[in-house]
């Protein structure tokens, strides 16, 4: 049986993954897309938080709302001047889709780069100290990381399922036309949600920023990982989102200090048996 | 009267001109020849926090260097101009940037390399007998790619490989009570340059575990329990700087505050650890040392300390802040010395087979100390140099020595 710390440390990779897929599945639900850009948002919003709370002095929580607004804002702007061109209603639409939010990874951490540097950055100084619990030591940081997935979970569940905003959301990603009928600017509403979509991204870059380093290249590997979490969980599911992420946290926790670096090699192996066996995941249902 | 007059003017401008042209001309001081050298280094990409810390000192070092005289060769001054291109860290960049510096630059020299290249980089300079100054490492082992015959001119001017099991022997010097020393890498570093580490580490007794983590890896939390399960009382890193930093500051907070931690990796500056890691997670971080002036074991010429140290006042002056890095000292500046002295030997600085020749087996004063190029049966050729293997831990917000174990000759 692992030790508790690789439990609580499964539990971590879980909220994040959970967050980030969310994102993804919500933009997946209005726009159809699969935006491969959502690793460099997390990226950048891991970048506004630190400048944020370094260099201008704005407290954490706050740091982390700004970079939701400032990168859910590049977002949208990324919707309306790219993909929003490209995405021509024909199977080339999808591919262009693709090339062109790939090519936007390179160009987000490339400027990166020219604009923040290479050189490591951190924020050990936020949430300092463990929390002692005998034999199992945890970071103030992964608490906050567990208290903010639990907030940003619960906001998320009130916002389309209470707010006329989340209704809207719901009626074009069902029915875009019968939503058009009902005077839903799906547009508009597109734009919102990849604005949300992004925002997600960016807050949880912002919340594992104290965590770990900050550097141009972070957001690969939280992309990949929320992919395999909404396939797990079924492409276009918001709950498959939220089981997909944890399933995912803890199986690569525990078969990491299992199997150590083959920890890759499972993972992968189970997606593909899985995509095999019900390429739908475990719920895909679209979103509701 | 007036025909006399025009005879006279004649010869009087006759005369002038004739003394213009043979008087003697006024001694022009001599202008040195220059000698470019290329560098290719990662300037992006996850390893380019290393290849820009250390551009600007090689710069500065090296205008140092012209100016306390450059070197000689016969009766000729020579200066080194250093050109800097991005080689990504990648085989496709290093065949790029080895192109653009020798097709472009012409540059007949390659020197300061330590990015994971050495295979595609040296597939365009020994064709074109360009000398390749880099590491032994990864492929640029015994039984690896490199081979004496089809790489003639390539120097192993930094022992890489072999300064691993150095430092790993500084750790056990600094730390004679040590239980178990971890050895964590990427599996993009998994290879047989491993395998000949571990038979060095076993000959000399040193007690080790090994981990890989996959690319990319921020979670060290299965490792840090890996390594704490197999008894490992210190962990030297072998991978990113960034990679490190995660790894101290993940196993303080997992409670493992005892498990001392390191990387195989000049400090860029121990603030960046303190940033990231947490300053109590920071202390005691182990890193290597190049910082020639607090050598307690091996020997650097006066000269070059003096050099070294005017580097680091010029660039924290244009800085406006202490400039730290010392990693710079013992690469480029290593060097372009070893390569500066076999032109002297080899009265040359054209031929790169005399030059080559000048190299192998030879003795030189640099910056990191005196060594003697060895490896003729491990390598096939004595084209290793040595090195310090000198190690350096943080204290409150500074870098400070920590232990030496120089490198012993190879066979």
């Amino acid at each position: 049986m692992p030790p508790a710390g690789i439990w609580i440390d499964g539990l971590i990779q879980s909220c994040i993954y959970m967050t980030m897929a969310f994102g993804m599945v919500l933009v997946f639900s209005i726009l159809g897309i699969l935006n491969w850009t959502h690793g460099q948002f997390y990226m950048l919003g891991a970048f506004v938080v630190y400048y944020a709370f370094t260099a201008v002095g704005i407290p954490f929580p706050v740091a982390m709302l700004i970079a939701g607004v400032v990168v859910g804002g590049l977002g949208m702007l990324v919707e309306k001047l790219i993909i929003e061109r490209v995405n021509i209603p024909s199977a080339q639409g999808a591919l262009y889709v693709t090339v062109a939010t790939m090519a936007l990874i390179f160009f987000f951490e490339g400027a990166a780069s020219m604009l923040f540097g290479m050189q490591e950055k951190g924020l050990a100084m936020v949430f300092p100290g463990v929390l002692d619990l005998g034999s199992l030591s945890v970071s103030y940081q992964k608490i906050a990381v567990i208290i903010f997935t639990l907030i940003i979970m619960t906001a998320m569940y009130i916002m389309l399922n209470r707010t006329k905003v989340g209704l809207a959301i719901r009626a074009a990603a069902q029915e875009p036309d019968a939503a058009r009928l009902y005077g839903i600017s799906v547009k508009r509403t597109s734009l919102l949600v990849m604005g949300i979509g992004c925002a997600l991204a960016a807050m949880a870059g912002s919340i594992m920023a104290p965590v770990y380093a900050i550097n141009p290249f972070i957001g690969r590997i939280p992309m990949i990982m929320s992919l395999l979490a909404i396939i797990i969980g079924g492409l276009g599911s918001l709950t498959g989102a939220i089981v997909g992420g944890i399933i995912l946290g803890f199986v690569n926790s525990v078969v990491a200090y299992r199997l150590s670096y083959f920890s890759e090699v499972v993972l992968f192996a189970f997606v593909i048996v899985l995509l095999l066996v019900r390429p739908q995941g475990l719920f895909g249902t679209p979103l509701k | 009267m007036k025909r006399w007059y025009n005879i006279a003017t004649m010869v009087v401008i006759t005369v002038m001109v004739l003394g213009v042209a043979w008087a003697p001309r006024p001694a022009h001081a001599e202008e040195p020849s220059i000698i470019k050298i290329g560098v290719p280094t990662a300037m992006s990409g996850p390893a380019a926090a290393w290849g820009q810390a250390g551009k600007a000192a090689y710069e500065t070092w090296v205008e140092v260097f012209n100016k306390a005289g450059g070197f000689r060769v016969g009766d000729k001054t020579y200066h080194f101009q250093v050109i800097h291109v991005d080689d990504k860290n990648s085989p496709e960049g290093g065949a790029a940037a080895a192109k653009q510096l020798i097709y472009g630059e012409k540059v007949k020299f390659l020197a300061g390399h330590w990015t994971w290249n050495f295979p595609a980089i040296a597939a365009v300079s020994n064709p074109a007998k360009v000398i390749f100054m880099t590491r032994t490492g990864n492929e640029a082992v015994p039984g690896g790619v490199y081979n004496p015959k089809k790489m003639p001119y390539v120097v192993f001017a930094n022992p890489s490989h072999e300064q691993f099991t150095s430092d790993c022997l500084a750790i056990t010097k600094a730390f004679p009570k040590y239980k178990k020393i971890g050895i964590l890498d990427c599996t993009l570093g998994k290879g047989i340059g491993w395998d000949y580490v571990d038979a060095a580490l076993d000959k000399e007794g040193v007690r080790y575990h090994h981990e890989w983590f996959p690319v990319g890896t921020q979670d060290f939390a299965p490792y840090i329990t890996r390594f704490a399960e197999a008894g490992c009382d210190i962990v030297y890193v072998a991978g990113w700087i960034g990679e490190a930093m995660a790894f101290a500051k993940q196993r303080w907070e997992m409670g493992y505050k005892d498990m001392r931690v390191g990387h195989s990796g000049p400090f860029i500056t121990p603030l960046a650890y303190l940033g990231v890691c947490g300053k109590e997670a920071a202390q005691g971080f182990i890193g290597q040392y190049w910082a020639c002036w607090d050598f307690k074991v091996t020997k650097v010429k006066r000269t070059y300390v003096k050099m070294c140290k005017e580097v680091m006042e010029i660039l924290s002056e244009k800085q406006g802040k202490p400039f730290v890095y010392t990693g710079w000292i013992g690469w480029l500046p290593s060097h372009l010395l070893i390569l500066s002295q076999a032109m002297e030997k080899a009265g040359t600085v054209d031929d790169p087979d005399a030059i080559m020749e000048a190299i192998r087996g030879g003795t030189f004063e640099t910056t990191t100390g005196t060594w003697t190029m060895s490896g003729a049966e491990t390598y096939g050729s004595p084209i290793v140099f040595g090195c310090p293997s000198a190690l350096s831990t943080i204290k409150g917000d500074k870098e400070v020595y920590l232990s030496e174990y120089p490198m012993k000759p190879l066979p």
